[in-house]
């Protein structure tokens, strides 16, 4: 009865637990199928996606090569830049923030906008909160140790060093050393999965440009594992994910060794110091090596660099780019200026070896030429001068008779021999042609007709069309100085691995042995030697005692220009001539040639021979001072060991 | 005296050991995975305190078996007797948690008791499935119902889920509606009252959609139906789980070794995840053998339901079993991603007093009604 009655009361129930039991039946095996395909069927991605989740790459940087000079001197090196980097999540807005901004140094609207940047992040899901987010560049010493201080109180806080380039000399040689960029999109496109990245620094300019490839290493990697956050590791269980090769270690940058010498650059910064721009180069004429190349006004590569932050690069290169001295430009490669009276030993030689003029002809000079309706001047009236008279006393009339008995193709054609109208090979900055004009070139240039026998006359004076830079001019006297050698010129003398084993060594290159008569050779170079040793010779009252040098004055006519930029009050500054010096030194054994140019300086003798006699007073003061360095060094202690 | 001896004669007769051993040996492995779970904390000074979680399990374990002997030893007809009183308690406390509403991650489901806070919610699970369980035993007609007729026991559960949407708290609304539809199917229902129930369906998850849930929780929904379109998101927690489980394999990586746990990629892991943390110790053959527990203890619930000697009893083995069911099929449904996430427990694997509690309080009901069958 009690069984009865238990039936008639759950009756109504019983059909249904069959399909109770059913239902659960079917969850399970619903789950349990599930469950197969995501172990089974799909295992091995979810494993693999398990093992990239921990295992990761993390770069190890690499370090730029150094710059020396000739005399090992450190030239361009690294420093550390002291970057401040939060990580969102662990970052507390009550107790952090406020002493982090206070040992930071934060002005209140800095730290305000900051704030917002990280709490932006904080309010994300995902991985981006855990994640370092990089704060401020390049912090001061001071802030770096309040910060190291109070580590303990600011967890979500690092302080990471950064290897930035530093520039000990400033601003001397800055133009051919050049300085470092943040890399750009279009130039990461074109790297797209080499060695570059977002926020990379590359070579802008100079040297550090044109080497970029040797003096930016390799970066390494290494293997880690590591969890979703810092705080979620095993310690023990990290070995068993790391296959093999775990790490490749990282390739220094190759160093870089100059040609330069930093004090003869700081020397003829020194001497340059009274002009507002210019350029000099000193160069070797044994080897065509570039002893010293400054282009004036110079930049600091330190600022440019990012030495100040970003907002300081982008003032800089507003300052410089706005200057009409265009200090950005290098003036002894990139530039190109009439030579003036300092291309006459060329045409000389011209003339002599197209057998048009003997040594000994006189030409009566009345304070100019008279060709055609033109009157050619002169700058004084020099009555009977032959080729020596005229070369020591810059007389304009004699080679104005040269140039009209030369055809202008001649002058082209020795002026190109001595490297003028052909760029010298150097490489490391733009570099420009200058212009050697010929009757084709004037053909183009006027449309056929319209060549007059005066352009003749103004190439012989190295004016006119023919253009040059400075560094060809340097080289053409060095050839004259070595009696015939063009060398090519060379600013990097050799490559070494970071702990100092050569890797590459540069020998000097002869572009070309000129075909030139020693006797007509021999007569020019008297010439240049009187330009300083005689007393009428245009740069006699610069001479200083001790420095026997030959050289050749030139004063440039400049084409009357108002150049845009330029305030009309100091437009007279832009139409002055340069003033123009090259020679060698010593006369007798030349060692080295050396070129100045004083832009917009007036005449020559007066304002850039002097600068040159003084560089070479440096560079011999230089040599003594090496020369007395190495006999007075330390003896050899042989059979004492360490 | 004798009614004691009485009692104890029947225990030992009818005491249910395969409830017993399956629940006890469920609650072993969860504790053993709980410790796995939050050993990556074990080294890390800052938050080593969570590596002790498994202890404060065991502790809840221990206090729960307690109450769930309780639920056993009394006789459960005594109990329905009571069972309004304690559904209008418990639809008082959470009353009184949207008065108070102590913030917890974005939703306030506590009661703060000083040293313990307790979430009514859970509680009120045991509550709705006794009254409802009286609500059909009161009911004895045996013929096929309708709607109407249903309608007041609907009521019954409806009430809370809407009381806790409002936390918000979604899964728990869910376990709710569930277990009382669950309850519900044991009545026979019209033909036509079925096909007026399932239309009604549509209009209402339409309604839920655009006005029952919050902004996140829809997220969640979407970022189910497509866990690609935000990988470090929402979607971030449900990829990671199954990632985990994926990389169980077969055999699993073995215990503490799971790497996605280890490292600290698998979210909420002690109270959301365990599963994801089992499965990657123990592989698809651990599961496979977890399952196994988990659906013998659902189906000896029908069973025991099968033998209880009333509707009341068989109503509470059906509601207790059916909140077993639910809660364990939706976790584990969203743990290998065949479910949105919501945040509901896996009974005695998930981390927490007051669902511990609930679960073996239902135990004790369970037991008590197979003790008197």
């Amino acid at each position: 009865m009690k069984l009865f009655m238990q039936r008639s009361d759950v009756g109504d129930f019983r059909r249904r637990y069959n399909f109770m039991v059913l239902g659960i039946v079917i969850a399970f095996a619903l789950l349990t199928a599930r469950l197969a395909q995501l172990q089974i069927a799909q295992a091995e991605s979810h494993q693999a996606q398990a093992r990239r989740n921990v295992v990761g790459r993390v770069t190890l940087a690499t370090t730029r090569g150094v710059i020396r000079d000739a005399q090992g001197r450190v030239l361009a090196a690294n420093r550390p830049s002291y970057d401040i980097y939060v990580v969102p999540a662990l970052l507390d807005f009550e107790q952090t923030w406020p002493k982090l901004t206070q040992w930071m140094g934060l002005s209140a609207p800095r730290a305000k906008e900051l704030a917002a940047k990280v709490r932006e992040i904080q309010g994300r899901e995902g991985k981006r909160r855990l994640q370092q987010m990089l704060l401020e560049v390049d912090v001061s010493r001071d802030v770096v140790a309040a910060l190291e201080t109070h580590a303990a109180e600011l967890p979500g806080v690092d302080v990471v060093p950064t290897p930035v380039r530093y520039y000990p000399y400033g601003e001397v040689a800055s133009h051919l050393l050049g300085y470092m960029r943040e890399i750009d999109a279009e130039t990461l496109a074109q790297h797209e999965g080499q060695s570059y990245r977002a926020g990379d620094r590359l070579g802008a300019v100079g040297v550090e440009r044109r080497w970029e490839s040797y003096l930016r290493g390799q970066r390494g990697w290494q293997k880690v594992v590591r969890g979703a956050n810092r705080h979620a590791q095993r310690t023990g269980m990290a070995e068993r994910f790391l296959d093999d090769p775990r790490r490749l270690e990282p390739i220094p940058g190759r160093d870089i060794s100059l040609t330069i010498d930093v004090e003869l650059e700081k020397a003829i910064t020194r001497e340059m110091r009274s002009q507002l721009a210019g350029a000099v180069v000193v160069v070797d004429v044994r080897t065509g090596r570039v002893l010293a190349a400054v282009s004036k006004p110079a930049f600091d590569p330190n600022v440019l660099s990012g030495e100040q932050g970003k907002a300081a690069i982008r003032e800089a290169f507003e300052r410089l780019s706005r200057d009409p001295l265009k200090p950005l430009l290098d003036k002894t490669t990139s530039a190109v200026y009439p030579p003036g009276s300092t291309y006459k030993p060329f045409s000389a030689l011209a003339a002599l070896s197209e057998g048009l003029i003997e040594p000994t002809t006189k030409v009566d000079c009345k304070g100019g030429y008279e060709f055609g309706r033109r009157f050619f001047r002169c700058t004084a009236v020099h009555r009977k001068v032959d080729l020596y008279d005229a070369i020591v006393q810059s007389c304009n009339t004699y080679f104005y008779a040269l140039g009209e008995l030369i055809h202008i193709d001649q002058l082209a054609k020795l002026g190109m021999d001595f490297g003028f109208g052909v760029k010298t090979g150097l490489g490391i900055n733009p570099e420009a042609r200058g212009r050697m004009p010929t009757r084709a070139w004037y053909a183009r240039r006027y449309r056929g007709d319209g060549f007059r026998g005066g352009f003749t006359l103004l190439s012989a004076i190295g004016q006119g069309a023919t253009a040059v830079t400075v560094m060809q001019l340097a080289l053409s006297y060095a050839a004259l100085a070595n009696d015939g050698t063009l060398y090519q010129p060379q600013v990097v003398r050799s490559i070494e691995t970071s702990s100092g084993t050569t890797v590459q060594d540069f020998p000097p290159r002869v572009r070309r042995i000129i075909d030139v008569d020693p006797a007509q050779l021999a007569l020019v170079k008297q010439a240049l030697r009187g330009v300083v040793a005689e007393p009428k010779g245009t740069a006699f009252a610069e001479a200083l005692p001790g420095v026997d040098m030959a050289g050749k004055t030139g004063t440039a006519q400049v084409g009357h220009v108002s150049p845009r930029s330029v305030d009309p009050k100091r437009e007279w500054y832009f139409n002055r001539d340069h003033a123009w010096f090259a020679g060698y030194a010593p006369a007798k054994s030349p060692e080295i040639a050396i070129v100045v140019l004083v832009e917009h300086g007036g005449g020559g003798g007066k304002n850039a021979a002097p600068i040159a006699m003084r560089v070479v007073d440096a560079w011999q003061k230089l040599g003594k001072r090496r020369l007395t360095a190495h006999n007075g060094g330390e003896p050899r202690k042989d059979g004492t060991s360490l | 005296m004798s009614l004691f001896a009485r009692g104890s004669a029947r225990a030992r007769e009818h005491f249910d050991w395969p409830l017993f051993l399956a629940v006890v040996g469920i609650a072993i492995i969860g504790v053993v995975n709980l410790y796995s779970a939050t050993s990556p904390y074990i080294d890390d000074p800052r938050r080593s305190g969570l590596a002790d979680m498994y202890v404060q399990q065991v502790y809840w374990l221990v206090v729960g078996g307690l109450f769930g002997t309780l639920a056993a030893v009394v006789d459960y007809r005594s109990i329905e007797r009571f069972a309004y009183v304690f559904y209008g308690l418990g639809i008082a406390s959470l009353i009184l948690v949207l008065l108070l509403s102590s913030d917890i991650r974005g939703s306030s489901r506590w009661i703060d008791l000083g040293r313990f806070a307790f979430q009514p919610s859970e509680f009120m699970k045991i509550f709705v499935v006794l009254a409802v369980a009286r609500k059909l035993s009161d009911d004895p007609r045996t013929e096929t119902k309708t709607l109407i007729d249903l309608a007041p026991a609907a009521l019954l559960f409806a009430a809370p889920a809407v009381l806790v949407m409002f936390q918000p708290d979604f899964g728990t609304s869910m376990i709710y509606a569930a277990c009382g539809f669950t309850m519900l199917a044991l009545t026979r229902l019209r033909r036509s009252s079925l096909v007026v129930f399932v239309m009604g369906l549509l209009p209402l998850c339409w309604s839920m959609w655009h006005f029952g849930l919050r902004e996140y929780q829809r997220g969640r929904i979407l970022s189910f139906l497509d866990p690609e379109a935000d990988r470090t998101g929402t979607g971030w927690h449900a990829l990671q789980s199954r990632t985990a489980i994926g990389n169980g394999g077969l055999w699993g990586e073995g215990f503490r070794e799971g790497i996605q746990n280890q490292f600290g990629f698998l979210p909420d892991q002690f109270s959301d995840f365990p599963f994801s943390v089992f499965a990657e110790d123990w592989g698809f053959v651990g599961c496979l053998a977890l399952l196994a527990l988990y659906a013998f203890v659902c189906a000896w619930a029908v069973n025991i339901a099968a033998m209880a000697k009333d509707r009341f009893g068989a109503a509470v083995a059906v509601g207790v079993g059916a909140m077993f069911f639910w809660h364990t099929f939706f976790n584990i449904g969203m743990t290998i991603g065949i479910l949105p996430v919501v945040g509901i427990t896996l009974p005695l694997f998930s981390y927490g007093g007051s669902s511990t509690l609930t679960t073996l309080v239902g135990f004790g009901l369970l037991m008590n009604v197979s003790l008197r069958r």
